[in-house]
């Protein structure tokens, strides 16, 4: 009846995307900030395991992870939310009109999802009295793009040990 | 074409109106409530600030524990780094003690001048009762936020628009009341606007944050005489915060006029709220 250690391994790599999310919410790390970049690692965590593999990470844990974001971040409750779950249905709609799994497949769609996300971003940002600083979402955007393939790349490993 | 507009009608629907396997909620439900919190967080009514305090302080109660990794490692991270510039800060605290033993008679005098001044025009001294203090229990300092999150809230009488104080430093005001915990907007937040006056030129003005580590005086008087290394000061002008709290000090940038804040905002564990002034109007 007792666990293996094999069996245990292989429920924390299924759980790990979701680990992986409340962490980077709980930690408010959802943006990295390194001298002149800056990369919104909660918008590609989502859009590649939406894509890739839904059922490691449920839209209510997406809208919960962005509720907690709001939070930790002070910004209006479901802001976070609502930008994720954009990002979430951009993937969810790749997903259904795609066949083919290539890197640069994935790499174009994600424009339009991080289009999506910053403009529903800035619009409830816009209606909430919070001031933006447009040059930072423009730069942010263009190096959370930048940045997806070396992300693709680790998560991908990620699931291939999943499947293995 | 119109088959293709369909496939793209058919594809939008299975993407945002089906749960999918495994999802319990469809995306297009998650969306709709999303928007309606959105909606709801400009309502001001009793029983939902009840509801936001509670959700809030749970929040960060489980942030301080999630981040408490992050903390070991960023700690030992800068126990290295200072170990590394142990000599070159022994150096600089030589050459600084030197420089303030030379100006201490100097302060020394200007100190008993001052409250001699005080006495003479009945001004109320702010006493150390006036203050209550706090720890930090989490930091956020990016382009998009700066604040912190500390301990206590309404429990401890704490109101929204109360100055916050690292050591005798104006470092940020009160902006979010929970019962056990409250979020503090920094000086160097982007929507952070304070008015200050500066010493010796006498200038008013408004401290704004930009997202960086230093902010910069707006909407000063076009003859306005500020010289580098002035002082800044609360001016107390709109009435919410003592005035005369000091700040920092004018490091003119090119045409920008920044402020070198006195307090090092990222080495901050407690923090003084001043309960003046807000307090004495209710």
């Amino acid at each position: 009846m007792g666990v293996t250690a094999k069996e245990f391994w292989g429920k924390f790599i299924d759980i790990l995307p979701l680990i992986m999310l409340f962490f980077i919410s709980l930690n408010g790390s959802s943006v990295i900030n390194i001298k002149f970049f800056s990369i919104n690692i909660h918008y590609i965590l989502v859009y590649y395991w939406v894509l890739r593999q839904p059922q490691s990470l449920g839209y209510g844990f997406i809208f919960l992870s962005g509720l907690i974001s709001d939070v930790i971040l002070g910004f209006p409750l479901g802001v976070n939310s609502l930008s994720l779950l954009f990002v979430a249905g951009v993937a969810a709609y790749v997903r259904v009109v795609t066949v083919r799994i290539t890197l640069i497949n994935d790499w174009i769609s994600f424009v339009p999802a991080l289009l999506f996300a910053n403009f529903v971003y800035f619009i409830s940002l816009y209606y909430s009295n919070y001031s933006i600083e447009y040059f930072y979402l423009l730069k942010n955007s263009i190096f959370t793009f930048i940045f997806y393939p070396v992300l693709w790349g680790f998560f991908s490993l990620l699931l291939n040990l999943t499947k293995s | 074409m119109d088959t293709s507009r369909e496939d793209v009608g058919i594809s939008i629907r299975s993407a945002f109106l089906r749960k999918g396997t495994q999802q319990r909620f469809s995306l297009f439900a998650l969306i709709i409530i999303s928007i309606l919190l959105i909606f709801l967080e400009t309502i001001d009514a009793k029983p939902l600030n009840l509801i936001r305090s509670f959700v809030k302080d749970v929040i960060y109660r489980s942030a301080v524990v999630s981040t408490y990794p992050t903390k070991i490692f960023s700690g030992s991270y800068s126990l290295i780094q200072e170990h590394f510039g142990l000599y070159r800060n022994y150096n600089d605290l030589k050459k600084e003690n030197e420089k303030l033993k030379n100006n201490r008679s100097e302060s020394d005098f200007l100190e008993m001048e001052n409250i001699q001044l005080r006495k003479l025009i009945s001004e109320q001294i702010e006493s150390e009762s006036n203050l209550v203090s706090a720890r930090v229990m989490l930091e956020e300092q990016s382009p998009y936020l700066n604040s912190f999150v500390i301990n206590i809230g309404a429990n401890k009488e704490i109101k929204n628009g109360m100055a916050v104080l690292d050591g005798k430093f104006f470092i940020g005001r009160i902006v979010d009341v929970n019962f056990f915990s409250s979020r503090i907007l920094l000086v160097t937040d982007l929507n952070s606007k304070i008015p200050i006056i500066s010493e010796p030129s006498g200038n008013h003005a408004i401290l704004s944050g930009h997202g960086d580590s230093q902010p910069t005086l707006e909407y000063l008087s076009k003859n306005h005489q500020i010289q580098n290394g002035d002082k800044i000061y609360t001016s107390g002008k709109e009435g919410i915060f003592s005035p005369g709290i000091s700040i920092g000090e004018v490091k003119r940038n090119k045409d920008k006029i920044e402020v070198q804040l006195y307090s090092k905002l990222n080495e901050i564990t407690f923090v003084n709220i001043n309960l003046e002034g807000i307090k004495d109007r209710k």
